[in-house]
């Protein structure tokens, strides 16, 4: 039997890699009240307040992220970019030395990979699913553009949208967004985010201060 | 230093991607119906396994290989009775996928792959729900096992594989038994169909040419034929110069056993005529007016005159 080579106590240690992995998720994923259809889900993409969501979640309306790394504090928040056709957002906190979230390259993946979403299916606060990646796809955008887009057989719910899809090694390969093909299991690749970040949050002037 | 915090898990998702690509490097598109295409896996250099059900149309069949390329297809034969077809393709040069040696266990992880698109392979990761069997299909065909999984089917799945974590076949997928409940056919069962479908152009299963209904043994017959058997297969019919009238054997038999294998039920009869049986000259145990007794017949083939 192949199990007989490794001589270790796989599932103790499988078990603790998991349970560090799904804490480290925790700490940088955020929930977003848009005060329309309720609670979705982002993360914290910079330190300084940055944060990343679905535009359907977030991209518009009264705002607040609540932190669940410090004790579900609630923060206004404002959209600084917005890209409805890739469904991304992103938003302002005023709160400093945040934990980013880790993020990894989502141009270098493979069907069977193990992957894991978190977020907050239909209210359940910091729910961790798993599975693999099913297929690297693409889909057509409402404007005709072509994206790539990753499917998984990782069980979603509404809630679980603007919610990050990690891999084992707990880095962030995508941005869990039901919508798109009104399919379940669709994320939009992070490097989509990235691109965007690069352009959007270059110009974006983070405000002194935020009105409510 | 290796990052001990993710070590374990890595490997494992390393390991099933690797697993995915093993097997999809033998995992082909197999466009032979009116609906969107269903997958297949490679038999032999020009050969592939798929589903029955997927196989609407026996020429002009359209294959996607793993690289890419296109090539056609036309049906080697089919057996229904297990949902399986075997299809020559007009290139070879293809890598035939591993089937596993044993048997699947329960709890073990399960992959299920597919290539319904061009898109690439497509994947869904579950465990062996259940080892299930025997269960009666069409054409009085049996399908001795079959394998249960919670990985999902996704549309166009049917006739790719289950594979174990080392990328080795468990088995084939099919939907085509019931839509709502995909189930897997064993490798073991699935190869020995393609091998049956290579040599003689479909599976020949063995036909005695009797109508049977199960009874109970008594004790007493219990007694005579050495062993705890509570049923039997009671011959209320016999077709005339059929194998079972050419062999003796006559209504009011009692059907115990066939080549010293107990036969209690309609179920073991077709197992035992499954198989490489048709011509074999076979031993059936009989209870004869309380007596035990073996005849030798020769075996038919169903729908053969």
């Amino acid at each position: 039997m192949n199990g007989d080579s490794l001589n270790l106590p796989v599932t103790p240690l499988l078990n603790d890699e998991m349970a560090v992995l799904a804490g480290r998720l925790r700490r940088s994923l955020v929930q977003i009240n848009n005060h329309r259809v309720g609670i979705g889900a982002g993360i914290i993409w910079r330190e300084d307040g940055i944060i990343l969501t679905n535009h359907h979640v977030g991209g518009r309306g009264q705002l607040s992220v609540i932190l669940l790394s410090q004790g579900n504090a609630v923060y206004p928040a404002r959209v600084i970019a917005a890209d409805p056709e890739i469904d991304l957002a992103f938003l302002q906190i005023q709160a400093s030395r945040l934990p980013p979230a880790l993020v990894a390259d989502s141009r270098n993946l493979h069907v069977g990979q193990l992957v894991f979403a978190i977020g907050h299916p239909w209210g359940q606060v910091g729910f961790l699913t798993a599975g693999i990646i099913s297929s690297l796809d693409s889909a057509t955008t409402r404007r005709g553009r072509q994206i790539p887009i990753l499917r998984s057989d990782v069980t979603l719910a509404p809630g679980n949208s603007g919610g990050p899809l990690v891999n084992a090694a707990g880095g962030v390969v995508g941005i869990n967004t039901l919508v798109i093909g009104g399919d379940q299991g669709v994320a939009i690749p992070i490097h989509l985010a990235q691109a965007f970040a690069d352009q959007a949050l270059q110009r974006a002037v983070v405000p002194e201060e935020v009105s409510v | 230093m290796p990052d001990t915090q993710t070590n374990i898990l890595m490997a494992l998702s390393d390991a099933l991607a690797g697993a995915v690509a093993k097997a999809g490097a033998s995992t082909v598109l197999v466009d032979a119906r009116h609906r969107f295409p269903a997958s297949g896996v490679v038999y032999a250099d020009n050969l592939v396994l798929t589903a029955d059900h997927v196989v609407e149309r026996e020429e002009d069949i359209h294959i996607v290989l793993p690289e890419g390329s296109d090539t056609g297809a036309r049906l080697k034969g089919r057996d229904p009775g297990t949902d399986l077809a075997l299809l020559e393709l007009d290139k070879g040069g293809l890598l035939p996928a591993e089937p596993v040696k044993q048997e699947a266990r329960i709890g073990q992880f399960a992959l299920a792959v597919g290539r319904p698109t061009r898109e690439g392979l497509q994947a869904s990761l579950g465990v062996v729900s259940a080892v299930g069997g025997p269960l009666r299909t069409r054409r009085g065909g049996l399908l001795e096992r079959f394998l249960r999984t919670d990985a999902i089917p996704y549309p166009g799945f049917s006739g790719g594989p289950l594979v174990d974590s080392e990328g080795r076949i468990l088995g084939i997928n099919t939907s085509g038994f019931a839509p709502e409940a995909s189930l897997t056919i064993p490798a073991a069962v699935a190869w020995q169909v393609a091998d049956a479908i290579r040599a003689h152009g479909g599976v020949r299963r063995g036909y005695l040419g009797v109508r049977s209904q199960p009874v109970e043994i008594s004790p007493e017959a219990q007694a005579h034929l050495g062993r705890a058997q509570e049923s039997g297969l009671l011959l209320v019919g016999i077709e005339k110069n059929s194998s079972a009238a050419l062999g003796g054997l006559m209504v009011g038999d009692i059907i115990t056993g066939v080549n010293g294998s107990a036969v209690a039920d309609h179920d073991a009869l077709l197992a035992s005529m499954s198989g490489d049986v048709v011509g074999k000259t076979i031993s059936i145990e009989v209870l004869r007016g309380g007596e035990v007794r073996s005849l030798m017949v020769t075996v038919g083939e169903r729908g053969q005159p």
